[in-house]
């Protein structure tokens, strides 16, 4: 019995946890679609947001319907709350975004401010003589060489949300979240 | 009610501003979540502290826009700016959000706690074991971004949280750290905290 608590709980704070995710990440995405003046990365937040809206009315049921005991129920409240602020920063990167959509040139000093912030954003071209060229993400090992996460790859017109199995082409935009540091190195990966 | 701080204009720089705006309101978040998740009240009203800082420096940012703005063509190459400010500022009250379920005494369940450290990987905590390499170290030569792609966004010592370390700080033994970056990288300083991993791989 316990543990079917426990693995109730654990699925709660799972989608929890996604949505956390998902909201940071979309800050990340907003920026540098300002950074990029880049619609496709713009619309790419405002899908997340509405994706965001999905998760969390299912986040609340899930913890709606859990029947806690009374002296779980405080603690359980907490978590509904961090739901609510998850939102709330959805919300602010859509606004971000939203500056894009709205066909507003950004200003240069918000690229300037982006760039030198101490989690900077980066985006780099792969090029035909990069070892990143044809392969999939697992194998490429971004993060692990280069301290930098790819948060999307612009192919063309189109936006890609890159999972592990995603197959890294030539000419692919890859975008990139991370310090500073790691910016050079993965410059030297994508186009050496 | 504690008191506003008053404003008066002053000429900032934008670039700086925003930079320090973006810079403070994701470190809020990761703060906050801290504070949450480790149940600290004290971590948690640092982050009421940044939110006051961040509440100032909008103020200032947007009355240096206001002045900027000339003509109908700057408004509207400076409203992406003031609208971005906005956002900065809307992230940094939901940091502040968050750090008030903890000073509010609603907290977070243990279990979820529990859980949210097995399953997060962007954010850890640590505890500097006697015998780790990182002892005596500052941060700086550490170089801990470059190495592993992570950033000590806090450390807490003799009761005390010290925020956003600089690169001077020396680590000690019996500080932990709390940091975020990539889940690899996390794993690695962990090792090194604990004394599990002798050597900074390069």
């Amino acid at each position: 019995m316990a543990e079917k608590r426990t693995k109730k709980f654990e699925e709660i704070v799972e989608r929890f946890v996604e949505l956390k995710d998902t909201s940071e990440l979309m800050i990340d995405l907003a920026y540098s679609s300002l950074l990029l003046n880049s619609k496709e990365l713009a619309e790419e937040v405002q899908r997340l947001e509405e994706y965001m809206d999905k998760l969390h009315t299912e986040f609340e049921l899930q913890v709606l319907s859990s029947k806690f005991k009374r002296e779980e129920a405080k603690g359980f409240l907490g978590l509904i709350r961090l739901g609510v602020v998850t939102e709330k920063i959805a919300d602010a990167a859509a606004q971000i975004a939203e500056v894009v959509l709205r066909g507003i040139e950004p200003h240069p000093v918000l690229a300037l401010a982006i760039e030198e912030a101490e989690e900077t954003i980066t985006y780099t071209k792969v090029t035909e003589n990069s070892p990143l060229a044809n392969k999939t993400l697992r194998e490429a090992k971004i993060p692990e060489e280069t301290g930098m996460w790819i948060l999307a790859i612009k192919r063309g017109e189109k936006c890609i949300r890159p999972k592990p199995d995603t197959i890294i082409h030539v000419g692919d935009i890859l975008i990139a979240s991370g310090y500073a540091e790691g910016e050079e190195d993965l410059q030297k990966l994508a186009a050496p | 009610m504690p008191p506003f701080e008053k404003i008066e204009y002053k000429p900032v720089t934008v670039r700086e501003v925003l930079r320090e705006m973006k810079n403070l309101s994701e470190l809020m978040i990761d703060l906050a979540y801290s504070a949450a998740l480790f149940n600290d009240k004290d971590l948690a009203e640092d982050v009421l502290e940044l939110e006051k800082r961040i509440d100032t420096l909008a103020y200032h940012l947007e009355m240096t826009t206001m002045v900027a703005a000339r003509d109908a063509k700057d408004a509207e190459a400076l409203v992406g700016v003031s609208k971005v400010a906005a956002a900065a500022d809307k992230i940094s009250d939901a940091a502040a959000d968050i750090a008030a379920i903890v000073t509010q005494n609603i907290g977070v369940h243990p279990i979820v706690s529990e859980i949210f450290e097995r399953v997060e990987e962007r954010l850890t905590k640590a505890k500097v074991d006697e015998k780790s390499v990182l002892v005596g170290k500052e941060i700086g030569e550490l170089k801990l971004a470059p190495r592993m792609g992570v950033d000590i966004i806090a450390i807490f010592r003799e009761n005390d949280w010290i925020i956003n370390p600089k690169n001077r700080e020396k680590v000690k033994a019996g500080d932990i750290l709390i940091a975020r970056g990539t889940h690899e990288g996390l794993k690695e300083l962990k090792e090194l905290c604990e004394g599990k991993l002798e050597k900074l791989e390069d």
